[in-house]
């Protein structure tokens, strides 16, 4: 089980992981610490999502996905 | 500057320092302000900011700026002069009759010393505080915060040549300021 | 206390044929509970300035009555109005007082509302909501009337209220004064950083019908008038300008605002003030007669103190000023500060005035250091069964203002009480509560509006 990630500490351009399994990359941090926007790389649960834009509950980051 | 390689000189400069914050502490609380005004450089900065809630990482803009602002005190000696005379009027109404007013001085610290600890010509200093004024019957105000002095060494003296006080309160919880920090 | 709040209950609290006021309207609980619901939600009510929401995502943490509302800018620029509550449990969205932010986030369970107050985030909305939010329906509530006026940000909670130029009537020439630059220059003024906030331990309305034209008051002063502390050394004004001058308090009952003023001879010219700085002096020499030149007669008038009713006082002239009284109780009012000054001023004369509206201004200012001590203590001395009897007196100069005053040329608007030679009155402070006792009986706006029928709405 990965940490938890603090939000403030999420830069735009990185790539988290979601709760859904999704992969998602970071759009734009608002630093509110609770939320993120960002745009779907992957979604195997709902492929219709890759490319949208969408934001992104704390509670459903999993992770930082490594470069 | 050589606060730390002298540690028996800075002891002797903090019990220094010490003894004329409560001298000046006794001064304003036995209603002595024309001996307090003397204690103060003819070039003294009096400063209070007001302070505002901010998010997080911008603690930058969390008090109003000196010399920029609207502040609750930004004045050299001849406004706090004049807040003495008014006080000293007898129809000053918010201060007849006049509180009752303790300062509490305490966390003394000495930031700088200037050129050396032994030899202090300025000191820069960081304390606590805490003012409890109580007025007419019942009215009780306590406020308490951080205080930024610089004190400099004329003829041979201490005098307050800045002070920087930073309460911990946003709305100012009392109806006014009518005392000195 | 056996008060039964109908209608007719208010014409015995606000006597207006005898000029008294029952103490009981200021502390009174079960009156202030009314006065939330009949006053706060219908008047139009200061919220603050464009100045402090001038970028997308800006925005100001306010006041309307005791309630918390964001005015802020969107991405589209436009500026709204909202009350900073979460519309799933009520928590505050915004806990800061100022700055700039993309969303408003609840720190409760989460939901996150856009800067045009829509709803954007919800937690485990595919999840637990199973996507059957109606997201549009749960925005968060937005003040419905909203107006940007020179600068100034009023809104109102009562969609059926009159526009603000229709609430303010005759007495927008005052408010033009507080708002426009000293030269004339439409909503030439800025805000000073900084907005000061405090408690004062009196009921809302004592502020207000001060500042409405209480020249009365001026022995609470004195020992700031003893001091000197005005721009040109003396007193705590500059006066020369008022040489020849008529006073005069200047009410508009109907609507509840009041204020005074002087007013200038027909052949006045401007004078020399601020005398401690030559560099001001001249700005203001300058801007006077800039002023004169662009507004004629009306250059006559230096205006004073005055009060938009309820709870919206300014000061004209320096230190120029807007104070909001925010009800907390019956026995405690915040009082908010905003400072003005001109924004084409030379730094130096700007630098002048920030210092004379800090020793002049608020609980550290040597004039109103004193103001605050007696509200304190004319409310808490009137709190008592016995004292609670007895009204307060405002029968100065009752009988004695005109409806169509009218000086070389000059007619001015509204009840005018000339105070030249009697020094005071309380015309202003009758107007103030007549309005009150209207408002607190009125059932709508349609009863409020008593100007468009030309009559009493008691």
């Amino acid at each position: 089980m990965a940490d938890i990630v603090n939000l403030f500490e999420v830069e735009p351009g990185q790539t988290i992981r979601l709760y859904s399994e999704a992969t998602a990359e970071v759009v734009s941090n608002p630093r509110d610490g609770v939320w993120l926007f960002v745009r779907y790389l992957s979604s195997p649960d709902d492929p219709d999502q890759v490319g949208q834009e969408d934001m992104v509950f704390a509670q459903d980051v999993i992770e930082l996905v490594a470069e | 500057m050589a606060v730390a390689n002298d540690p028996l000189a800075m002891l002797l400069l903090k019990q220094d320092v010490e003894a004329f914050l409560y001298h000046e502490a006794n001064l304003l609380d036995d209603r002595r302000y024309e001996e307090w005004l003397e204690l103060l450089t003819d070039d003294v900065r009096y400063w209070v900011p007001m302070r505002r809630n901010v998010k997080f990482g911008e603690l930058e803009r969390e008090f109003t700026r000196e010399g920029q602002d609207i502040n609750w005190f930004d004045e050299g000696k001849v406004t706090l002069t004049q807040r003495v005379r008014q006080i000293l009027t007898g129809v000053h109404w918010a201060e007849e009759p006049l509180s009752r007013i303790s300062h509490l001085v305490t966390n003394v610290e000495i930031l700088d010393a200037d050129p050396t600890p032994a030899e202090a010509g300025q000191v820069s200093l960081r304390c606590r505080f805490i003012i409890y004024r109580n007025r007419v019957e019942t009215e009780t105000d306590i406020l308490v915060g951080r205080r930024e002095d610089t004190l400099r060494r004329v003829d041979g003296d201490w005098r307050i040549a800045q002070r920087q006080v930073f309460l911990d309160q946003n709305v100012l919880l009392a109806k006014n300021l009518t005392f000195f920090f | 206390m056996a008060i039964t709040f109908q209608p007719s209950a208010y014409s015995g609290l606000v006597d207006q044929e005898n000029g008294m006021v029952s103490r009981e309207i200021f502390v009174n609980s079960d009156i202030y509970a009314e006065e939330q619901e009949r006053i706060f939600t219908r008047a139009w009510l200061f919220v603050g300035h464009e100045s402090q929401v001038e970028k997308p995502g800006d925005f100001f943490v306010s006041s309307m009555g005791e309630e918390s509302v964001i005015l802020c800018r969107d991405r589209e620029g436009e500026i709204h109005v909202f009350l900073n509550s979460c519309m799933h449990r009520g928590m505050k969205v915004c806990r800061y007082d100022e700055g700039n932010t993309p969303i408003f986030t609840c720190p409760y369970h989460g939901w996150s509302f856009a800067t045009d107050g829509a709803l954007v985030g919800v937690p485990f909305y595919k999840d637990a909501y199973h996507e059957e939010l109606d997201k549009s329906q749960w925005s968060l509530i937005r003040v419905p009337r909203m107006i940007n006026y020179k600068g100034g940000i009023w809104a109102s909670w009562d969609p059926n209220a009159p526009d603000f130029l229709e609430y303010i009537g005759g007495f927008k020439t005052y408010l033009d004064i507080l708002f426009d630059g000293w030269d004339g220059s439409e909503g030439g003024t800025e805000l000073i950083g900084g907005i000061e906030k405090w408690m004062v331990p009196s009921n809302w309305k004592f502020p207000a019908e001060n500042f409405i034209g209480d020249r009365y008051h001026n022995i609470s002063h004195r020992s700031v008038d003893l001091v000197g502390i005005g721009p040109s050394g003396q007193g705590r004004r500059d006066n020369r300008e008022r040489e020849g001058a008529k006073s005069l308090d200047v009410s508009f009952p109907e609507r509840g605002h009041g204020t005074v003023m002087f007013l200038r001879p027909e052949d006045a010219q401007p004078v020399e003030s601020y005398q401690n700085d030559p560099v001001v002096a001249e700005y203001f020499y300058q801007c006077e007669i800039a002023r004169k030149e662009r507004q004629g007669q009306l250059w006559r008038i230096l205006a004073g103190p005055g009060t938009i009713f309820p709870n919206m006082s300014f000061l004209p002239r320096q230190p120029r000023s807007i104070a909001v009284w925010h009800p907390r109780g019956p026995d405690q009012t915040e009082v908010w500060r905003w400072f003005l000054v001109d924004k084409t001023a030379p730094p130096e004369v700007k630098e002048f005035l920030r210092q004379y509206y800090i020793r002049y201004s608020g609980p550290a200012g040597l004039t109103e250091q004193d103001d605050m001590e007696n509200w304190n203590y004319a409310h808490s001395a009137s709190r008592g069964a016995m004292a609670r009897r007895h009204h307060y007196n405002y029968q100065m100069g009752m009988g004695y203002a005109v409806t169509d005053f009218e000086d070389g040329g000059l007619k001015l608007d509204g009840t005018v009480l000339d105070t030249t030679k009697a020094r005071a009155g309380e015309q202003n402070q009758r107007g103030f509560y007549s309005r009150w006792r209207e408002f607190m009986a009125a059932r709508d706006w349609d009863e409020l509006a008593t100007w468009r029928k030309g009559g009493s709405a008691c």
